[in-house]
């Protein structure tokens, strides 16, 4: 429930007639944050404890903590989130490169536009992962096919977002520019751009959330089998050798990277569509 | 000159405003539209907009288009800034009848969204100096000198979205005048100001124009607005327009002026139905 004014009322024994709720939403968002993660975490400690779970299924945080830390220590986390990491890049740019060249052309043909609205409402709504089977079979179990699930995964949502976000550009905006004498690369760069940066934005989102969860999902269906050595493997890896302690670091590192990205967008955006008002929703 | 500047802030001085004043003395004119005929194509139809419309501007002249809303005016200033092509009809600037968009003829838009979101104040202003070729620094002091004519010193470091309509326009004034252009072409740039921000930006515009040399092609609803600022006033008529009659004003000194009342009744008529008493007419 929100203070009211009348709570606030200055001369108000504020500390005294605070009620617990009150104080709670008092605090930073961060601080309520971190209160709750350590709640949980040791209520998960506890029940480890208490209940005497079996370590071949559940693990407790402390020694997720230790596998985490070692992991990274030793460099087999890290090397795995290295090859994860590098398979999503080279992916994601190869599918960020194509969104480009359907953007233009969708951009400035009709034929071009046709075609990209088809491919993506057939494609995008497919699960990229759908098509793993395909792709081991046309690439091998080996990192091309993983990078060819990920292109898949990135280019439908960036080549739609972006060409959206040209089309819609304001054409009074638009008008300014080439009343300054703007035209091709200097009017796309200083006026087309720029004025489609909420949509662009949105798109690499989008792509980055299905090309994540594409890769780790790719890795996943491979197992120990296709050796890939990404996170998936890793898990994999740890699950055949019931080192379930290292099945959750691996996951944890999934979502702090997850997490991570997040943060990255979001300063983006704040930075940039949500300082200048551009924002489109919210 | 100067005392026709003057005229505009302290309106009670008699004066003598001579003949010579206006730029009647260069024979070519800058711009001339010539039956200009202009429809938009709406899915398979098209909607005309401008029937026939004819007039000339010359280096330095103040022309006002003043018509009944949704008349075509905003469309004529769009088709000589080289947005629409007339259908048909012939516009010419500077002697060439190839007509594209360009910082020759600065636009100030009727629409607040006009300027750049993701540039300050100040850049909105910068950027456009700087594209058109001024210095860094050249474009910084232009820039500062007009953002402070129209008043938004205090907000330059501000985005637009921070900004009210009406500060959004005077930016785009701002923007508009520092190009410094042969000729301005301003789309009722005052149709959301304050009866006091008015006056004074009518001022400094009639000012500036003055120092500038620039020509003007200005559109507006407002009779006392277009007595104020115009040499000649283009009254259109109709939906689609026709150009009704164009009315040498460069002679009338402001309200008090005895022709002033009658031109403004005659203007009126043209114009079909009584025209808004201007609050700020009277000052
Ligand atoms: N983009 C467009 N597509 C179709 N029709 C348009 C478009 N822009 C304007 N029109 C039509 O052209 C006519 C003239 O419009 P215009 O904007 O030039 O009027 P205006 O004289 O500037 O009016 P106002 O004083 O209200 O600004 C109107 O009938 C309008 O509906
Ligand atoms: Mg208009």
């Amino acid at each position: 429930m929100a203070v009211t004014s009348q709570e606030l009322r200055p001369g108000a024994d504020l500390g005294g007639t605070l009620t617990a709720r009150q104080s709670w939403s008092r605090l930073p968002a961060w601080l309520r944050r971190v209160i709750i993660l350590a709640v949980a975490v040791a209520v998960w400690e506890l029940y480890v404890k208490a209940a005497h779970v079996s370590h071949l299924v559940f693990a407790s945080p402390y020694a997720v903590a230790r596998s985490f830390v070692s992991g990274w220590l030793d460099g087999q986390i890290a090397g795995a989130t290295g090859v994860t990491l590098e398979a999503l890049a080279i992916g994601m740019a190869i599918g960020i490169g194509s969104a480009i060249v359907f953007t233009v052309l969708a951009t400035w043909t009709t034929v071009g536009q046709d075609a990209l609205m088809m491919f993506t409402s057939m494609l995008n709504p497919l699960p990229s992962i759908a098509i793993l089977p395909l792709a081991i079979i046309w690439f091998g179990l080996n990192e091309k096919a993983l990078v060819f699930v990920v292109a898949n995964a990135v280019v439908w949502p960036i080549a739609i977002n972006v060409t959206t976000g040209f089309r819609t550009v304001n054409t009074t905006l638009l008008m300014v520019g080439k009343n300054l004498g703007l035209r091709g690369w200097r009017l796309v760069r200083d006026v087309l751009l720029p004025a489609a940066l909420p949509y662009i934005i949105s798109g690499v989102k989008v792509a980055w959330a299905f090309a994540w969860r594409t890769i780790i999902a790719s890795e996943l269906v491979f197992g120990t089998a296709g050796g890939s050595g990404g996170l998936g493997y890793f898990i994999n890896k740890s699950q055949y050798f019931l080192n379930i302690p290292d099945v959750f670091a691996g996951l944890v590192t999934i979502a702090v990277i997850g997490i991570i990205v997040e943060v990255g967008f979001n300063m983006l955006e704040r930075r940039t569509v949500i300082r200048w008002g551009m924002q489109a929703t919210s | 000159m100067k005392n026709q500047q003057s005229d505009v802030s302290s309106r009670s001085q008699p004066d003598v405003k001579a003949k010579e004043d206006g730029p009647v003395t260069s024979s070519a004119p800058l711009l001339s539209v010539e039956h200009v005929k202009i429809s938009y194509r709406l899915k398979n139809t098209l909607v005309q907009a401008v029937d026939d419309a004819t007039f000339t501007v010359m280096p330095e002249e103040k022309v006002m288009l003043i018509g009944p809303s949704g008349c075509g005016k905003s469309t004529i200033l769009k088709a000589v800034a080289g947005f629409i092509e007339p259908v048909s009809g012939r516009i010419s600037f500077a002697g060439s009848t190839n007509i594209t968009p360009g910082p020759d003829r600065a636009v100030v838009f009727q629409e607040f969204d006009q300027l750049f979101p993701w540039r300050t104040v100040l850049d909105n202003v910068v950027y456009p100096l700087r594209v058109t070729g001024r210095s860094k620094p050249e474009a910084m002091a232009q820039a500062t000198t007009f953002i402070e004519m129209v008043g938004l010193g205090p907000a330059r470091t501000r985005f637009p979205h921070q900004l009210s309509g009406g500060m959004k326009q005077r930016v785009a004034i701002a923007r508009a005048l520092a190009l410094g252009p042969p000729m301005l072409l301003m789309d009722e740039p005052f149709g959301s100001l304050d009866a006091i921000t008015r006056t004074r930006l009518q001022g400094d515009l009639n000012r500036l124009a003055e120092r500038a040399k620039v020509a003007l092609l200005f559109v507006t609803h407002s009779i006392d607005e277009a007595l104020l600022l115009g040499h000649r006033v283009v009254v259109l008529q109709g939906a689609p327009s026709t150009v009704a009659a164009v009315v040498d004003v460069r002679d009338i000194n402001g309200p008090d002026d005895p022709h002033y009342r009658s031109i403004r009744r005659s203007l009126e008529d043209l114009l079909g139905a009584p025209g808004e008493e201007e609050p700020d007419g009277g000052n």
